[in-house]
């Protein structure tokens, strides 16, 4: 493809090409972030916390 | 974690999974919570009282594999119970069909297109397009055969009977489930996730809190649990039985059907490896083995914790599965009842 698409003038700063496993890589990541978060349950929970919290305290 | 000599690597997966659902369930947690106030009339305080004989007993009917497979419903029926049924999102049409109307039912889960399958979805095939979550476990086998006819069937069944059920909702359910049981009929009375601890400061459970004044309850990861937590500590319920929580897996189930099959795969090198995360368990009544996976086993853990903490009595009449410890016994559900 580089072969075929050749500008017709030179710039002055050195191009380098994006690579092409970049964006696979962060498709990649993407895909683990959200395969993982199935992992972590319906809901959080955090150890030695009560069974109930009525708010009280943040009401006085 | 005790109990057991857990692999390294299963050890390791378990000990990310609170991170993981932090990472994963905040930020839609506040912005449930926002969208979802406004639509709040009723929260756990308006609870209407129970009678006498619902006072003193409670089913738990949650929607693990056992529920079809130990005749759990047509055991109640059977029975004439008289007890409360508190039932969750997961087992709800299953007890309708089953003729057994629950006193109540627990939804939690906000994510956005899977919940809404529990309460018959009019977006079915949309919501599950290239979605296998379902599809790959063993929990409803007629839903997974003829799953489009079954939603309809499902839809129908739910509006006929919605207005007898109270349904505790939790401020992070995803707002097409809200729109849905709104729409259905549903008595709703809504509470809080306890998330982390509110005594902490910038508690994510207080600042959601703030938001709506509702009660806090602890969930222990999963609608089950949080179901028991509601008999336990709300209802105050001096006997409870738990049935269809396996948190574990026939041994004749591929591991490959398992929830998070494909998410474990990210975790390990070798089958070897893999085997290592789905540790098995001999279920006390019966000599059975089970094998559970690393969020069934936190689930689990979490909620023999939190049992520490209850009032009363839990039996576990689920019959099989990995859910058993030395507080908490296994009887079958008939000896429950009689």
């Amino acid at each position: 493809m580089s072969n075929l698409l050749k500008g017709n003038f030179t710039t002055k700063k050195q191009v380098e090409a994006k690579q092409d496993d970049t964006e696979s890589t962060s498709l990649q990541s993407e895909f683990k972030k959200a395969a993982l978060n199935s992992i972590g349950g319906s809901m959080v929970y955090v150890e030695r916390t009560d069974l109930t919290w009525s708010g009280d305290d943040e009401d006085e | 974690m005790q109990d057991k000599n857990f692999s390294e690597s299963f050890k390791q997966v378990v000990s990310q999974i609170t991170d993981i659902g932090k990472a994963w369930h905040s930020s839609d947690l506040l912005i449930n919570a926002k969208y979802n106030a406004p639509y709040a009339k009723n929260s756990l305080k308006d609870l209407p009282s129970l009678d006498i004989a619902k006072q003193q007993e409670a089913i738990i009917v949650s929607a693990g594999p056992s529920l079809h497979k130990q005749g759990v419903l047509k055991k109640i029926k059977e029975s004439n119970y008289q007890g409360t049924i508190v039932a969750i999102d997961g087992s709800l049409v299953k007890c309708l069909k089953s003729g057994i109307i629950p006193d109540y039912v627990l939804t939690l889960d906000p994510h956005p297109t899977r919940m809404i399958r529990w309460f018959g979805d009019d977006d079915f095939i949309e919501n599950t397009r290239n979605d296998d979550y379902f599809s790959r476990q063993d929990l409803d086998v007629n839903f997974r055969n003829n799953s489009i006819k079954e939603n309809e069937e499902n839809i129908e069944l739910i509006n006929k009977h919605a207005s007898k059920i109270k349904l505790i909702i939790c401020s992070s359910a995803p707002k097409n489930v809200v729109k849905r049981v709104q729409e259905a009929g549903f008595k709703l009375y809504w509470w809080n996730p306890i998330v982390d601890d509110p005594k902490q400061e910038n508690s994510l459970t207080r600042e959601i809190y703030k938001i709506n004044k509702y009660p806090c309850m602890n969930t222990g990861g999963n609608v089950g649990t949080a179901a028991w937590v509601f008999a336990n500590a709300i209802l105050k319920t001096p006997r409870i039985a738990l049935t269809g929580m396996d948190l574990g897996y026939h041994l004749e189930t591929p591991i490959e059907m398992t929830q998070t099959y494909y998410e474990l795969l990210e975790f390990v090198n070798s089958r070897e490896e893999l085997e290592a995360l789905f540790p098995k368990f001999t279920f006390p009544l019966t000599g059975e083995v089970f094998y559970t996976d690393p969020t069934y086993f936190w689930y689990r853990h979490n909620f023999l914790q939190l049992l520490e903490q209850a009032n009363g009595e839990t039996f576990n009449c689920t019959e099989s599965g990995t859910l058993f410890d030395d507080n908490l016994p296994c009887k079958t559900l008939n000896e429950f009842m009689t």
